[in-house]
């Protein structure tokens, strides 16, 4: 008998600290509750029933948000292929073309895109949808939505930002409903977050369960998320367990590329926008502009090390008009210190064309600020030849023997 | 020891097993998993597997898993939670469905120091038992990926949402998928190497699904972890069933068996659309012309309609079109969106008469 006592015992270190006979009486009220199938509250350490409640609840959300949800469908269009650039494919037998441009736009990943469905939120009463970018790359020759209560209509592109991977569509409607959203004041890192998606089709959304990762992502106020983002998903809503939106899910990744973090889906590491980052971007993309990825139009030379020095500088172009030549070397982006080409990436990759960034640049002993306006690819001139022509076939100069 | 002392003592003990139930939110889903699904061990190829999951699904031992190169090893066995290895037979096999169904052979020799299980007495999950599912729920995958698990050990369990129940349209490796029927869509990783197979449960530990082998969605492009819904498992175990009381256990030829599945009968059906196919770019699936009185003629689609959609699976030329037409059974009828100049309708064809 002690020695089954003993057994038993350590399972539940609760069972140990409460008296004997406070046990005693939980357990009957337990046996009590239970053959009554009644579901109250359950109490903290029923965790099962916590579950049950918050199973319940992932249930709700869904009911609460549906809807606000557009299915999209795509017809036609073509498969985005990945552009490489000339100086960083060492497969290219032929050394790049002085007529072809070194500034070129890269998907930024060599995802294959599906014919799937897509998701899209209700954003205004007079029939504008937001949806991200990602569902259009293929340009697509007619979309057509479906609305929560079943009206399919075509819609049109009004526009996208291929930088943020938001777009807006434009339906005959006049009477759409709106959800609600949540101001990104009051997200809290650690809290529940429930994506939702019609990228599977029917017309229960899709739920993938987990919490807000962190706050502020990306350069651009994302928020990150641990809950499974995917195509099914992207365009569609991030929620509270309250039945508000806490941003729409975008495919993002360090780099500049329209499909830059598709590749990243189901990792555990997602993004979301919220409504004011959405808000500033849909007021540019009402009136038809589109955002592009923005371009300094300058070379780096991959032979300096441990700082951005410029190699060649394209005519014209933003960096050429604020004067900044050939051998510069850039210290500062937007305060950011730059060590590396990489640095100066991570601050330019989620600034679109149009946008300002202040640069420290040092010029032959001296240094200097300056204020550039990022600009598309279509308007920086071409590269002048330098004196030492650059040799695609051996980039960098072999490392010294110690 | 007193009579009071004993009292206190078997209350005390109703305490705790009342305890361990509840005390984590997953404790009766993984007390009723555990004993009915089996580690399975045969032969491995390539990049083939040679260990996976199963469930039982028959208190005599059948058990349910994937169709994999390992159900064709000359040795297969079955491991129980108990630790005890049988040696198992194969019942049946469909490799349309990508499913198979195993019987564990009596008389297993206990790997471990517990004694030999009684014949022909398993635990095991009713596949007629029907519990409600939607997306939100709690899930539990337990299976043994990587067979992390062995002997007695027991299985890995994953947790993570149930997201979506859809039709499978995917690939494996560079081959389509032949399961085309509906799925399970789970937000966690479940399919790894040696889980699928394996049984998915909610929290009541209600079996709703069987880990299926990882494949690549033709509709997303993405892996994803997907399940063989419980009613499709049931369906084809009372159809494999029904065959084994013909043949005592002797698995037929593949050819022999997929020949009886309803899927492999269906023979292509005819709504009388003529799509253009004109160009030799990819064509958008504009339709040419109608035959006067077929079934697409008396549900109103028209020359000059753009084909959106076969049964809610976008289509984007000819050619998707034709397939998606091809999965139709004879009479099934087909739910057409087309786009009329500016307007999207949706149409369906009853294709029961000619």
């Amino acid at each position: 008998m002690s020695k089954r006592r003993k057994t038993i015992r350590p399972r539940t270190k609760a069972a140990v600290r409460i008296t004997l006979p406070l046990t005693v009486v939980l357990a009957v009220v337990g046996v009590w509750s239970v053959s009554l199938g009644a579901q109250p509250v359950p109490p903290k350490d029923d965790a099962y029933g916590l579950m049950r409640a918050t199973q319940q609840t992932f249930h709700d959300v869904s009911d609460a948000i549906r809807p606000y949800l557009v299915r999209i469908d795509t017809v036609g269009g073509s498969q985005p292929r990945a552009l490489r650039t000339p100086a960083g494919d060492e497969n290219t037998p032929d050394p790049p073309r002085r007529s072809q441009s070194p500034f070129q736009d890269t998907t930024g990943s060599n995802f294959v895109l599906a014919d799937g469905p897509a998701t899209g939120i209700a954003y205004s009463l007079d029939g504008y949808i937001i949806t991200s970018s990602f569902n259009f790359v293929r340009e697509p020759v007619l979309i057509s939505v479906t609305l929560p209560d079943g009206r399919r209509l075509a819609a049109d592109l009004v526009a996208r930002d291929q930088v943020r991977k938001i777009a807006i569509l434009k339906v005959e409607a006049t009477d759409l409903t709106l959800p609600s959203w949540l101001d990104v004041t009051d997200v809290r890192v650690g809290q529940w977050a429930i994506a939702l998606g019609l990228g599977f089709g029917g017309e229960t959304p899709s739920v993938t369960v987990g919490v807000v990762s962190a706050l502020d992502r990306m350069q651009t106020g994302a928020i990150q998320t641990d809950a499974k983002l995917s195509p099914a998903n992207y365009g569609g809503p991030l929620c509270d367990i309250h039945g508000h939106i806490i941003g729409i899910c975008v495919p993002m990744a360090q780099r500049p590329g329209e499909l830059a973090g598709i590749e990243m889906y189901d990792s555990g590491v997602g993004f979301a926008l919220p409504k004011h980052r959405v808000d500033e971007i849909v007021a540019v993309l009402k009136t038809g502009r589109s955002f592009y990825r923005g371009w300094l139009g300058i070379v780096i030379d991959p032979t300096i090390r441990d700082a951005v020095a410029i190699r060649n500088v394209a005519i014209p172009s933003p960096v050429h008009e604020a004067g900044i030549k050939p051998g510069d070397r850039i210290l500062q982006a937007n305060g950011k210190p730059l060590r590396h080409f990489g640095d100066l990436v991570r601050v330019l990759y989620m600034l679109p064309a149009g946008e300002e960034i202040v640069l420290q640049v040092e010029s032959g002993g001296s240094e200097f600020h300056t204020v550039v306006t990022l600009a598309r690819n279509t308007e920086l001139g071409p590269l002048p030849d330098l004196e030492e022509p650059f040799d695609p076939s051996n980039p960098l100069p072999a490392p010294e023997d110690k | 020891m007193t009579r009071r002392s004993v009292i206190l003592l078997s209350l005390y003990i109703t305490a705790i097993a009342a305890v361990t139930a509840s005390g984590s939110g997953f404790g009766r889903a993984i007390e009723t998993v555990m004993p009915r699904v089996v580690k399975l061990y045969g032969l491995g190829a390539g990049l083939q597997e040679g260990y996976g999951s199963g469930v039982i699904v028959s208190k005599d031992g059948l058990v349910l898993t994937v169709y994999a190169l390992l159900i064709d090893a000359r040795h297969l066995r079955a491991v129980t939670s108990d630790g005890t290895e049988h040696e198992v037979n194969v019942v049946h096999r469909d490799p349309k469905r990508q499913l198979a169904l195993l019987k564990l052979m009596p008389g297993g020799s206990s790997t471990e120091t517990q004694p030999a299980r009684e014949p022909d007495v398993y635990p095991y999950f009713d596949l007629s038992h029907e519990s409600p599912l939607r997306p939100g729920d709690w899930v539990l995958a337990a299976g043994n990926p990587f067979k992390v698990a062995a002997g007695a050990e027991p299985m890995s369990v994953v947790h993570g949402v149930f997201s979506a129940r859809t039709r499978l349209d995917a690939r494996r490796r560079l081959k389509d998928y032949p399961y085309r029927g509906e799925v399970l869509v789970i937000d966690a990783i479940t399919s790894n190497p040696g889980a699928p197979g394996g049984a998915l449960v909610n929290l009541d530990g209600e079996l709703v699904g069987m880990i299926g082998r990882q494949v690549v969605s033709n509709l997303t492009h993405t892996h994803f972890n997907h399940a063989v819904p419980r009613d499709v498992l049931h369906r084809y175990f009372l159809e494999a069933t029904g065959l084994e009381a013909d043949n005592t256990g002797v698995s037929l030829p593949e050819t022999d068996r997929s020949l009886t599945s309803p899927e492999t009968t269906a023979s292509p059906i005819d709504p009388g659309i003529r799509l253009s196919r004109f160009g030799y770019r990819r064509v958008l699936p504009f339709v040419d012309r109608i035959i006067p009185g077929s079934p697409a003629d008396r549900a109103g689609v028209r020359k000059n309609d753009l084909i959106l959609s076969v049964n809610g699976r976008n289509v984007s030329d000819a050619a998707s079109y034709d397939a998606g037409i091809k999965e139709l059974a004879p009479g099934e009828p087909i739910d057409l969106v087309i786009r009329r100049n500016r307007n999207v309708l949706a149409i369906r064809v009853d294709t029961s008469t000619p």
